[in-house]
């Protein structure tokens, strides 16, 4: 289990995410929703370990695999085949298995273009790949279909609750989307302005928020969408 | 005097191919040094975060703008008879030129360097943190990647270097047939009023910048082309 206990992170000066208390309990999909600010890269970053707390304790990620997918992923200038490969560096099946994860996210025709050419979409694709290539234990994904069409999501989605059920790692991630939260997660997570407002079984925080400022989010979102 | 500057240019004139030849030999050796000095340091600066990072990058900005008359001072002193390193008697050689110019030209590398990895860098930090790439290997995937941008912080460091007039006079002296190069062969023929010399090194002067401008400026734009693609 991963629980953060009084958790803060300041930057310059101000309090962009603020967490007294939170669990993550393994094998669970827990999806992060919010608007932007809310704190949702924040809380990634620091699970994912890039980002540190200025106080505050994040436990039970030690001696764990832990995946992440920034939401801007870098394309390295090699191709998409050795961008997917790098992950299971010195492997002797690295490029077999590279292969399969890029069927699995709809990229076989793109495996020898070099990766600095690829569009938004396509690089996003490729470095989800690159991710779920391996197994982990916890699997973190900052809006892993930001940058993608409607076509692709679907697909994206599929694999992700394919790896999710294969592995039964923890998967933690954010979306702008509450409706792909309601697809992917067991438990979503409403957070504003750095805190957590609501948390509750994706069903139930949709169709019953208690918070007023999560149902003027759900109702802004249902207007919109 | 435009027949006297193409002969001299086509002809085969001793003094100016001996000056251009010691300018290259300065200006290539002192790039040299200087990219292996700069880059790391650009490098260092750039893909990481550490105490002090601020004040390093300050003083490096600061010496990006080192006056070159300031950095001749610095070395002339170094390498006079009472200085530190007088006893290699180094003053008015191109060894010590080619010090100067690294003097001036190694932050300039590091600079650009540095702004060349910064953009990066988070990029791939993050991208390689979440597949549990780091350390040095970290590192030598995003000097892979900034390599082509580096080879632009390098030319621009040659055409500084080319160019440069007030240090290598200091420190070399404008001797004849030893360490005259064409930026102060040009200041001393001006100033004796001969300009048949001075026109036709101002010219290879000007091609050869003309030659590095479009390397950088080609580089630069097929990097452009390979990132919009």
């Amino acid at each position: 289990m991963i629980a953060l206990r009084d958790v803060v992170q300041q930057f310059g000066g101000r309090v962009v995410l603020e967490i007294p208390g939170l669990q993550f309990l393994p094998g669970r999909r827990y999806g992060l929703i919010g608007e932007n600010g809310s704190g949702k890269t924040t809380l990634i970053r620091m699970l994912a370990g890039t980002s540190r707390p200025t106080s505050g304790i994040i436990e039970g990620l030690q001696g764990k695999k832990v995946g992440y997918l920034p939401q801007s992923p870098y394309a390295f200038s090699f191709s998409v085949l050795e961008n997917v490969a790098m992950a299971l560096d010195g492997r002797n099946d690295a490029k077999e298995l590279a292969q399969k994860a890029l069927v699995a996210v709809g990229m076989e025709s793109l495996v020898e273009a070099r990766g600095e050419r690829l569009s938004g979409g396509e690089a996003q694709r490729m470095a989800l790949a690159r991710v779920l290539v391996r197994s982990y234990d916890v699997l973190l994904l900052d809006e892993p279909t930001s940058s993608t069409d409607v076509r692709s999501m679907d697909f994206i989605e599929t694999t992700l609750k394919e790896y999710v059920e294969k592995t039964h790692c923890t998967l933690i991630f954010s979306t702008h989307s509450p409706a792909q939260a309601l697809r992917l997660a067991d438990e979503v997570l409403y957070l504003e302005k750095g805190r957590l407002v609501e948390q509750g079984p994706a069903q139930g925080l949709f169709h019953s928020p208690e918070d007023e400022r999560t149902k003027a989010f759900l109702r802004h979102w249902s207007l919109n969408s | 005097m435009i027949k006297q500057v193409l002969e001299l240019l086509f002809g085969a004139d001793p003094e100016l191919r001996q000056i251009i030849g010691v300018t290259l030999r300065m200006s290539v050796m002192s790039t040299l040094i200087s990219a292996l000095i700069g880059i790391p340091w650009g490098v260092a600066m750039g893909a990481n975060q550490f105490k002090g990072k601020a004040i390093l990058s300050r003083i490096t900005n600061t010496l990006m703008g080192l006056p070159p008359v300031v950095a001749g001072l610095i070395v002339f002193l170094v390498l006079s008879r009472s200085g530190p390193l007088g006893k290699l008697s180094l003053l008015y050689s191109v060894p010590a030129m080619v010090i100067a110019q690294v003097v001036l030209i190694s932050p300039i590398i590091a600079g650009m360097t540095a702004n060349i990895v910064s953009l990066r860098a988070p990029s791939i930090n993050e991208t390689c943190a979440g597949i549990g790439i780091n350390g040095w290997k970290r590192l030598w995937l995003t000097i892979k990647e900034c390599r082509i941008p580096f080879v632009t912080s390098v030319l621009a460091g040659f055409g500084r270097s080319i160019a440069e007039v007030g240090a290598v006079q200091m420190v070399g002296g404008n001797i004849q047939f030893k360490t005259r190069v064409m930026t102060t062969a040009i200041m001393m023929q001006t100033n004796m009023g001969r300009f048949e010399l001075a026109v036709a090194l101002g010219i290879v002067l000007l091609i050869i910048s003309f030659i590095v401008n479009s390397l950088v400026h080609r580089i630069q734009e097929q990097t452009l082309r390979d990132r919009t693609a």
